[in-house]
C-alpha cells in the first residue's frame, strides 16, 4: 500500500522576472514502511523535494496525497494539524529553538498529545540514551556542537513517534560511529515500528541502509536503485556507480 | 559607486525600517512643539498669569525635553542595531569607519529633518485642539484661536537639534567600538541570549521583593507622625523613592527569571507551545530588559501617580469650594447679609436665607482619641481639645439627644495620626458645667464655611437644649473670630438655579468688607488652578504613556524579529498560526502587564500617602485615573500581537 504519491509536482520560485524551475513534473510513490533515500546534486532539489512532500512548503502544480488523503487541497490548519500528529522531521540545519534546553526541545511535539509526564521522561530516556545525547538534556542549543544539535533534532521527531519521518542530511555534520548509530536508529524504527522513512543524502554509506534509493537531477527523478536482498555492501557500490553517472564524476569513497 | 548615490540608496532601502522612527520623530517633535506653542501663546498668559502657572509650564517642558530625548535615543539605539550586519559590510568593502559616520550622518540628517518638519505641522494644528481641552479645563469661556509662534518653531528646532548632535554622538561611539566580526554578531549578543539561572539570581530577586514592600510600608507611614521635621520627610522620601526605584530594577533582573524558573522546573522540560512562546522568551528578556523595564515602570507610576493627585483635587473642587462656602452664598456679616438679599429681591431673585450660630468651647477627649504620634511633636493635648459646636435644630436630618455628641466634618488627614474610639463619651466644659456626652458617630462632611474652621477642623454637633445652656456659660477667650461676627453667619441659597449667573453678577457688583463668599466664584478660582495642573500633568502624562507604550512595542518587534527563526521551526513542526497567537497574546500579557501592574502598585501607595492634601476624595478618582491609563497602555499591547501576528503569518 503506498502511503504516500506524488503526481506531476511542478515547483516554481522567483516571481515572473526570474522564474527557476526546480521540480518538472515529478511523479513518485512510497509504500508504508519503506524507508527510502533521495540523492542528488547539491542544488538539484531534494531539499525542495521533501518540504513539497511533507507539506511545509506548496507546490506549484501536481498533487500529493498521504494516506490516501489529498494533502495539495487541504487548509492551513489542517495541514497543520496532520504534520503535528503524523509527521517527524530532522531539518538539515536543525531547526532548534535556542531559548530551550535539549529536553525541552525534544519534549515539544509530545506536548500536544496526552502523554503523561512519566511516559514522557521515559521516553526521552530512551531516546536520549540510544543517541547518546542523555548528559545534554539541560543544556542549551548554543552550547553543545552540531552533531549534538542534529542528533537534538532527530530525537525530537522520533519522540512522538510518527508514521512517516521526513530527515534532510541526517548525519551531515555526524562523525562515522554517531552517524551509524542515527542510522541504525531509523532502520529500527522502521523495522519495529513499521515508520516510513524519507531520508535526503549526499553520503552512499547512509544511503546503503535504505531499502530504495531515489536519484534525482534536472527537476526530475533520473533513476533509482532498489536493495532488495543485496547486502548493504553491495547495494552500496550500485549506488556509487550510479552516483558516478549522475554525476560525471567519480565519488573518492 | 560613489558615496551620495550609496547614501541616496541605503536611505531608499532602508525607509521602510525607518517607519518607526519616523513616527517617533515626528510624534515627539509635534508633542513638543504643541507645548511650546502654548507656552508662547498669549492666551494662555491670562490663564497663566493668574495662577502663576508660567513656571509650571515652563518645568513641564523641560521634563518634555528629557522625555523626548530618551525616547529618540533608544529608538535610534535599536535602528542602528539592526543595521549592524550592512554597517560591517560596508567595513568589509573597505570603507573606513568614518565614510560610514558620514554616510549614517547624512542618512539621518534627512530623516530627521525631514519627519521633524511633518512633527511641526502636525504639532501646529493639533496644539489648537489642545489649546481648546485646556480652555475646557480651566472654565474659560475663549475661542482658541492660535497664530503660527515662530519663537515656539526657533525653540522646538534648537531643542531637537541637540538631539540629533546628541544621536549622532551615540552613532559615532557605536561605530568606533565595534569591531567587523562583533558588529555582524550585534543582535545576538545585546540580548545576551541564554544565560543559565544562578542562586545569586534568586537571592537578587527576593531582595527586589524586599525593597519594594519596605520602600511601601515606609510610604504607608509617611504622615503618620513618624516624621515630624521637614528634613526627617525628605529623607523618608528620597528613601522610598530609592528603595522601590532599585527594588522595581532587583525584580525584573531577578524575581522574574527566577519565578518562571521555579515554574520551568516543575514542568521537568515538558513545555507546551504556550510555555514555549511566553515563558521561556520572557525569563530571559526581561533580565536584559532589566533597566528599560525599570524606567517604564517608574515613569509610569509617576504619571499615574501625578495624575492621580492632580484628578483627585480636580475632583474634590466642587466639593471643596462648596465646603469653603457652604451655600450658594454665605457672609458672617448681617449687614451684608441684608446688602445682597436686598439687591436679588430688587432683582427678583428668589432665595432662602438661614442663619446659623456657631459657638466655640473645650472638650476632654482622652477617652475618644489616641494619638499614635507624640502628643509633645503634634502640639495637641487630648484632655483640652477646642472645637467649634452647633446645635442640631440647624442641622438637617440629624437628631441628637442632649447627652449625645455628633462630629461632622472630620478630615481625612487625622486618620494616620490618630485612632477614634466609636464607643466612647468626651467632656464639654462650659464656665459653669461639665457635660458628659456619648459620641454617636462621625462623618467627613463639613457643615460651615472654612472659614470658621481653624483650617480644617471637625464640628460638634450637640442637642439644642445642651447648646442654650453653652451659650449662656460661654468662654469669653476661645471665641475669637467668632466673637466679633456675632457667632453666627448666614447662608442664602437661590430657589432657582438659573439665577446663578445674574446673582453672581449682582455679587461682583456690590461692595463688601467682610467675608461674603460667593460658591461660584470660589469654585471657578478653584477650577483654574487646578484645571491647569490637571492639563499640564495630563499631557505629561500621557507623553510618559505614548512614550513608554511605543518603547515597548519597539521592542516587541525588535524581539518577533529575532524571535522570528522559532516561529518557522514551530510552524514546520506542525503548530498554527493560532497556537502561535495564542503564546504570544501570553507573552504581551506579561510584557506590557508586569510593568504596567508594577507601576499601578507604586502609585496607589505613593498617592494612598499623602494623597488627603490635595482633596476629600481617594478611591474614585484614582481609579478613574487607573483604567484610562491601562485601557490607553493595552493599546500598545494590542499593536504588538497584531504586529507579532504578521511576523507569524510571514515565518512560513
Ligand atoms: N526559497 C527559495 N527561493 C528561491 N530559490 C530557492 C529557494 N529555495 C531553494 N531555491 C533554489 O532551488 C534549488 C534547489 O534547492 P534545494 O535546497 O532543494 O537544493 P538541495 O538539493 O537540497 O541542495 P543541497 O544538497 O545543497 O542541500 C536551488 O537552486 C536553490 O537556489
Ligand atoms: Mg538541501
Amino acid at each position: 500500500m503506498n502511503i504516500l504519491e506524488a503526481h506531476k509536482i511542478h515547483k516554481t520560485y522567483g516571481s515572473r522576472g526570474n522564474k527557476q524551475e526546480v521540480l518538472k513534473g515529478l511523479d513518485l510513490q512510497i509504500k508504508q514502511g519503506e524507508f527510502v533515500s533521495i540523492m542528488g546534486a547539491s542544488g538539484s532539489g531534494k531539499t525542495t523535494l521533501l518540504n513539497i512532500l511533507s507539506t511545509i512548503d506548496h507546490l506549484s502544480s501536481g498533487s500529493i496525497s498521504i494516506e490516501g488523503k489529498e494533502m495539495t487541497k487541504m487548509k492551513e490548519r489542517q495541514l497543520a494539524e496532520f504534520r503535528k500528529h503524523y509527521l517527524g522531521f530532522i531539518f538539515q540545519d536543525y531547526n532548534l529553538l535556542d531559548t530551550l534546553t535539549v529536553k525541552e526541545n525534544i519534549l515539544l511535539p509530545l506536548s500536544i498529545k496526552k502523554v503523561s509526564k512519566n511516559e514522557a521522561n521515559k521516553r526521552f530516556s530512551d531516546i536520549a540514551s540510544e543517541l547518546g545525547i542523555e548528559d545534554l538534556a539541560n543544556k542549551y542549543p548554543s552550547e553543545i556542537s552540531g552533531g549534538q544539535k542534529q542528533r537534538t533534532s532527530a530525537a525530537r521527531a522520533f519522540i512522538h513517534e510518527p508514521s512517516i519521518i521526513f530527515a534532510d542530511e541526517p548525519t551531515g555534520a555526524l562523525d562515522s560511529k554517531s552517524a551509524s548509530d542515527l542510522l541504525n536508529k531509523l532502520t529500527r524504527l522502521n523495522e519495529t515500528r513499521k515508520s516510513t522513512i524519507v531520508m535526503v543524502t549526499h553520503d552512499p554509506v547512509a544511503a546503503s541502509y535504505c531499502s530504495r534509493v531515489i536519484f534525482i537531477k534536472d527537476g526530475q527523478i533520473y533513476t533509482q536503485l532498489n536493495k532488495g536482498d543485496e547486502k548493504r555492501q553491495d547495494f552500496f557500490k550500485d549506488i556509487m556507480k550510479t552516483q558516478a553517472i549522475l554525476g560525471g564524476v567519480q565519488n573518492e569513497h | 559607486m560613489n558615496i551620495n548615490l550609496l547614501i541616496w540608496r541605503n536611505l531608499k532601502k532602508n525607509i521602510k525600517n525607518y517607519y518607526l522612527y519616523v513616527f517617533a520623530l515626528a510624534f515627539s517633535s509635534s508633542l513638543y512643539f504643541a507645548f511650546v506653542t502654548l507656552q508662547f501663546d498669549p492666551a494662555l498668559d491670562e490663564a497663566s498669569g493668574t495662577v502663576k502657572g508660567a513656571a509650571a509650564i515652563r518645568a513641564a517642558s523641560v521634563l518634555l525635553i528629557v522625555i523626548v530625548a530618551v525616547f529618540l535615543l533608544f529608538a535610534n539605539n535599536l535602528f542602528i542595531k539592526r543595521r549592524g550586519q550592512e554597517i560591517g559590510l560596508f567595513q568589509l568593502i573597505g570603507m573606513t569607519k568614518g565614510q560610514i559616520f558620514r554616510l549614517l550622518t547624512v542618512e539621518n540628517f534627512l530623516l530627521y529633518f525631514g519627519s521633524l518638519m511633518i512633527g511641526i505641522f502636525l504639532g501646529f494644528l493639533s496644539s489648537r485642539f489642545v489649546l481648546m481641552i485646556l480652555f475646557k479645563l480651566i472654565s474659560i469661556d475663549e475661542l482658541a484661536e492660535l497664530q503660527f509662534s515662530s519663537q515656539a518653531l526657533v525653540q522646538t528646532l534648537i531643542v531637537f537639534a541637540v538631539i540629533y548632535l546628541l544621536i549622532m554622538a551615540n552613532n559615532l561611539f557605536f561605530i568606533h567600538r565595534q569591531s567587523i566580526l562583533s558588529l555582524f554578531k550585534v543582535k545576538a549578543t545585546t540580548e545576551g541570549t541564554v544565560k543559565r539561572v544562578t542562586v545569586v539570581e534568586i537571592v537578587i530577586g527576593i531582595l527586589g521583593l524586599c525593597f519594594i514592600a519596605t520602600g511601601y510600608y515606609v510610604s504607608s507611614q509617611l504622615f503618620s507622625g513618624d516624621f515630624t521635621s521637614v528634613n526627617e520627610l525628605f529623607l523618608a522620601m528620597i528613601f522610598i523613592l530609592g528603595s522601590v526605584i532599585i527594588g522595581t530594577y532587583l525584580f525584573f533582573r531577578g524575581s522574574i527569571t527566577f519565578i518562571g524558573n521555579v515554574i520551568r522546573k516543575g514542568k521537568g522540560g515538558y513545555l507546551n507551545i504556550t510555555d514555549v512562546l511566553s515563558l521561556s522568551s520572557i525569563m530571559f528578556r526581561m533580565k536584559s530588559n532589566a533597566l528599560l523595564l525599570t524606567v517604564i515602570t517608574t515613569v509610569s507610576a509617576l504619571a499615574i501617580g501625578l495624575l492621580s493627585l492632580s484628578y483627585i483635587q480636580f475632583y474634590s473642587a466642587e466639593k471643596s469650594a462648596f465646603e469653603r462656602v457652604q451655600a450658594d452664598f454665605s457672609t458672617n456679616s448681617e449687614k451684608e447679609a441684608n446688602m445682597l438679599t436686598e439687591a436679588f429681591t430688587d432683582h427678583n431673585i428668589a432665595y432662602t436665607e438661614e442663619t446659623m450660630e456657631i459657638v466655640v468651647a473645650t472638650f476632654n477627649m482622652a477617652d475618644m482619641i489616641h494619638l499614635s504620634v507624640d502628643p509633645e511633636s503634634a502640639g495637641v493635648d487630648v484632655q483640652k481639645m477646642e472645637s467649634t459646636v452647633v446645635s442640631d435644630k440647624d442641622v438637617d436630618g440629624l437628631d441628637v439627644k442632649p447627652n449625645e455628641v455628633f462630629f461632622t466634618g472630620w478630615p481625612a488627614m487625622y486618620d494616620p495620626i490618630m485612632d477614634v474610639n466609636e464607643n466612647s463619651s468626651i467632656v464639654m466644659h462650659t464656665t459653669a458645667n461639665e457635660y458628659k456626652l456619648d459620641l454617636v458617630g462621625l462623618n467627613d462632611e463639613p457643615i460651615i464655611p472654612f472659614y470658621f474652621t481653624f483650617g480644617g477642623s471637625p464640628t460638634a454637633v450637640v442637642d439644642d437644649t445642651v447648646y442654650k445652656q453653652l451659650q449662656n456659660a460661654l468662654n469669653d477667650d476661645l471665641q475669637t473670630i467668632f466673637k466679633d461676627q456675632g457667632n453666627r453667619f448666614y447662608k442664602i441659597n437661590l430657589e432657582n438655579q438659573d439665577d446663578l449667573v445674574r446673582a453672581n453678577d449682582l455679587y461682583d457688583t456690590l461692595d463688601f468688607e467682610r467675608n461674603t463668599w460667593s460658591l461660584q466664584l470660589e469654585f471657578q478660582g478653584v477650577k483654574e488652578f487646578i484645571g491647569l495642573t490637571l492639563f499640564i500633568t495630563g499631557f505629561l502624562g500621557l507623553t510618559f504613556l505614548i512614550t513608554s507604550g511605543c518603547i515597548i512595542y519597539f521592542k516587541q518587534m525588535d524581539e518577533g524579529e529575532e524571535e522570528k527563526n522559532g516561529y518557522t521551526i514551530l510552524r514546520k513542526l506542525g503548530y498554527t498560526q493560532n497556537d502561535l497567537l495564542k503564546g504570544i497574546c501570553v507573552k504581551q500579557f506579561f510584557t506590557f502587564g508586569i510593568p504596567l501592574i508594577l507601576s499601578l502598585f507604586h502609585s496607589y501607595f505613593a498617592v494612598k500617602s499623602g494623597w488627603f492634601f490635595f482633596g476629600t476624595e481617594m478611591m474614585t478618582p484614582t481609579i478613574i485615573v487607573m483604567v484610562i491609563y491601562t485601557v490607553l497602555f493595552s493599546i500598545f499591547g494590542l499593536l504588538a500581537v497584531l504586529h507579532y501576528k504578521k511576523v507569524i503569518k510571514e515565518a512560513l
